[in-house]
């Protein structure tokens, strides 16, 4: 009798998974699967390319990739997008749970929105505003620049205070030429092998305009400027992509520990702070410990969405200037639509995609047996 | 025992299923001559910009089309810039492809002219029609399939230097004939916030299109690009680099500000036409940016400030140039249909139809007056037509000579590392001798492959 349960049981719950584990064998396995055939064969699109029948032919695809410096600059980028999604979102995002469950700051519904909102604008839109926000002609660049132009330009009048005639019109001399340069050697260094007679020549050049125009024409050549030109530089390229987004799916992550805390039993927490215990102990004590599951589940999500981050980066910028903000999505895309498609190079890039984020999941899965092994202790 | 419900359940299965049989529409069949109404439906990838101006006349343009042959249904897709060249990528990729596309004359549509996959319109749409196309427009060695793929809207120049005389004028200056004049204007523009030349250097095609294939151009003519593509010179040599060296150059004399690398597209047309540059560097098509939109009635800069302060110019010319006066250029785009179509059917003879109404005098006229294209048909004469667009004309007639544009005369594996390259020269992490080693690399890799 309990043997003809057991059986039937086990039967209706074959019968029950057998179509999700179909649709998983489809959907996500067998993708997997010829993703991997066609990255070890010289597939070249079939019939609409060059017609020639395609055959296995090794891994010289992964030799190339593994050989190309691009793939590495774009995995490292990557690993910077899952530095920041796991040690940035992820404890910042229990930070702004912890304080908003525990009511230490007020209006928490409206903060939650607020904070939420990021995560339900499209990726694209969100990429193209950054990119207009970080232009060289953006807000923030307006805003900078014309507080330094400001403070340059206050500099500068206290300077040639006594440097203009009764009739308005400029008095050269070599004091004032010091003086100029003294504000901001760095701009006048930079573009003038000889300072001084490079200044000179500016100020003769300007000498009979009015004085208001005077000020405006050496505060426009030389008080600093910013401009997000930097960013174009390597070590700090991805910076805009990763402050972005830190600020795109923070939201997310606090609902998710903010649910979560809020089925933590209140009198656990009462008794704690009846013995005395303070937030930070109530934080790491109480709250950590019981939310350590969907910790991982977070920190789980974290990495595989760091690896397929594509929309943001692309609509921001493209993967340039120059493949420097290239990550390995893009690099893939690239390879199997832009130019000449390489489809076995694409599949064995998407393959390492996969490879990394199983990686990182197992690292994760082995810090959190190890904690929870510490804690059993 | 049937019940109510099964009842219910079985005359609503045999409903669904009658609808399903007569779900594919009715044709009907010629019966004693009775002439046939057949219907079709063409399928279109366009490459369109909802934002630019004249995207309303345009979209009254396809519509008028279908109002006139009902029979002919048109499933249309509009897309820009690189969503619509990653569009047809997947078309291809998923091989179906759709009956009408926008095409390039090589380059991004290589694929579809070299692999025969559009129809030669010139067996298609007869010598009749074509004669009052351009020569220039007809001939078949400007795309990369060797015959007319698809029929250019227009010839395109990729380089012009669209000049802000009143900013010239405001500041003393005059246009300059030399990049030396370009440079020595440079300082005092500073003084007064101005930046010499803007460019849309963010998307790496930009600055090899619009930039780099007339400076290149200047120093190695057709022939030298079609010896390279050959093997029979590379681009390590002193000609080539020195085109490289040029573009260092202008970064580094900042008549090109290293910021125009984080320019966007969509950014620029707003940032020359509010003042903040002498001068825009892009392709003759940019125009279109500036003039009256006729849907809003606004236009970026206004006929008059169009007459009165807009030049349009070739880049000055440079020292130690080769081939003063060039300026890249290519058939301009147009459209192709696909080979699936079947010859001689309904479908190919809609087709066919739609062609001869979009490249017709008076669509043509229509693209021509709200500024989209300077149309390739010989034929076509308006009255309307605003002074950036007549500039434009008067801009074909003075060039003195053509090279080409690099990515529609090299294979993309090639141009593709120029673009990079370029943008590396821009934010000064490679030197002119080394981008010139790697373009050579790609093109050794190229040939190897052909062999």
């Amino acid at each position: 009798m309990k043997y003809n349960k057991l059986r039937s049981q086990r039967v209706a719950y074959r019968w029950m998974v057998i179509p999700s584990l179909v649709i998983y064998l489809f959907v996500m396995a067998f993708p997997i699967v010829l993703s991997l055939i066609i990255s070890l064969s010289n597939f070249s699109g079939g019939k609409f390319f060059n017609g020639n029948p395609w055959h296995i032919v090794g891994v010289q695809q992964f030799v190339k990739l593994f050989q190309d410096s691009s793939f590495w600059h774009a995995t490292r980028n990557n690993i910077y997008l899952v530095f920041i999604s796991v040690f940035g979102q992820l404890p910042l995002g229990i930070f702004l749970a912890y304080i908003i469950y525990r009511k230490i700051v007020k209006f928490g519904p409206f903060w939650q929105g607020i904070l939420y909102l990021p995560a339900i604008i499209s990726v694209i839109v969100i990429g193209i505003m950054w990119n207009l926000i970080f232009s060289p002609y953006g807000p923030i660049a307006e805003v900078v620049n014309k507080e330094y132009y400001k403070n340059y330009n206050s500099k500068l009048v206290k300077v040639m205070e006594s440097s203009f005639n009764e009739d308005g019109k400029l008095i050269i001399t070599n004091q004032l030429v010091q003086n100029i340069i003294k504000i901001n050697p760095k701009s006048v260094e930079e573009k003038y092998e000889n300072p001084e007679l490079g200044l000179i020549g500016v100020l003769e050049s300007i000498k009979d305009e009015e004085k208001e125009m005077v000020l405006s024409d050496l505060s426009n050549l030389f008080s600093p400027v910013w401009s997000a030109d930097f960013l174009s530089k390597d070590i700090v390229s991805m910076l805009p992509i990763l402050f972005v987004t830190l600020w795109c799916w923070t939201g997310t992550y606090l609902i998710l520990f903010l649910a979560n805390m809020q089925k933590i039993n209140s009198e656990t927490i009462e008794s704690a702070q009846i013995d005395g215990a303070k937030e930070s102990a109530i934080l790491i004590h109480i709250i950590l410990p019981e939310i350590s599951g969907t910790l991982v589940n977070a920190a789980v999500l974290c990495i595989s969405g760091s690896f397929n981050s594509f929309a943001m980066i692309y609509a921001m910028t493209g993967g340039g200037p120059a493949r420097l903000t290239q990550v390995l999505s893009i690099y893939m895309y690239e390879k199997a639509f832009v130019g000449v498609p390489n489809y076995p190079l694409a599949n064995a890039i998407s393959i390492m995609m996969v490879l990394f984020s199983l990686v990182l999941v197992f690292l994760t899965s082995i810090c959190n047996k190890r904690l929870k092994g510490e804690n059993n202790e | 025992m049937l019940t109510k419900k099964r009842i219910m359940a079985l005359i609503l299965a045999i409903g669904l299923l009658t609808v399903m049989l007569f779900a594919s529409g009715t044709k009907e069949v010629a019966k004693d001559n009775v002439k046939v109404e057949e219907k079709t439906t063409i399928t279109v990838l366009d490459y369109m910009d909802a934002t630019a101006p004249g995207y309303e006349e345009t979209q009254k343009i396809w519509q008028k089309f279908m109002d006139e042959n009902p029979n002919i249904t048109i499933v249309k897709e509009d897309l820009t810039n690189e969503a619509f060249h990653q569009k047809m990528a997947s078309y291809i990729a998923a091989g179906k492809i759709p009956d009408l596309m926008y095409m390039y004359p090589s380059g991004r549509s290589s694929i579809l002219q070299e692999n025969h996959m559009v129809k030669d319109l010139e067996v298609l749409l007869g010598d009749e029609f074509l004669k009052s196309f351009l020569p220039a427009a007809l001939n078949v060695e400007n795309q990369s399939g060797n015959y007319l793929a698809m029929l250019p809207q227009a010839v395109t120049y990729s380089s012009v230097v669209y000049v802000n005389t009143k900013v010239l004028r405001d500041n003393g200056l005059e246009i300059p004939t030399t990049y030396a004049d370009m440079v020595a204007m440079g300082p005092k523009l500073k003084a007064k916030g101005i930046q010499t030349v803007l460019m849309a250097n963010k998307d790496d095609w930009v600055m090899q299109s619009c930039l780099f294939s007339t400076v290149a151009g200047r120093f190695v003519n057709k022939e030298w690009i079609d010896k390279a593509k050959l093997g029979e010179v590379k681009f390590t040599d002193e000609e080539f680099v020195s085109a490289l060296r040029f573009v260092d150059k202008m970064y580094k004399d900042d008549v090109l500000s290293r910021k125009t690398i984080q320019l966007s597209y969509g950014e620029v047309p707003g940032l020359f036409a509010s003042g903040k540059a002498a001068f825009l560097i892009d392709g003759d098509w940019r125009q279109n940016a500036f003039v009256t939109d006729p849907a809003s009635k606004e236009a970026l800069i206004s006929p008059l400030s169009q007459q009165e302060d807009i030049a349009l110019i070739s880049f000055p010319a440079i020292e130690g140039e080769t081939y003063p006066g060039v300026v890249s250029s290519t058939s301009g785009c147009g459209y192709g249909i696909s080979t699936e179509v079947s010859d001689g059917s309904y479908k190919e003879s809609a087709c066919k139809k739609l062609v001869e109404y979009l490249y017709s005098v008076e669509v043509q006229k229509q693209f021509l007056e709200i500024g989209k294209y300077i149309t390739s048909r010989t034929d076509v004469k308006s009255d309307k037509l605003e002074p950036l667009t007549l500039k434009l004309i008067e801009f074909y007639k003075e060039v003195k000579g053509t090279c080409y544009v690099l990515d529609s005369a090299l294979d993309p594996s090639v141009y593709t590392v120029i673009n990079k390259v370029l943008q590396e020269i821009g934010i000064g992490s490679k030197t002119p001798e080394v981008a010139a080693l790697e373009i050579q690399k790609a093109m050794d890799i190229y040939l190897l492959s052909k062999k």
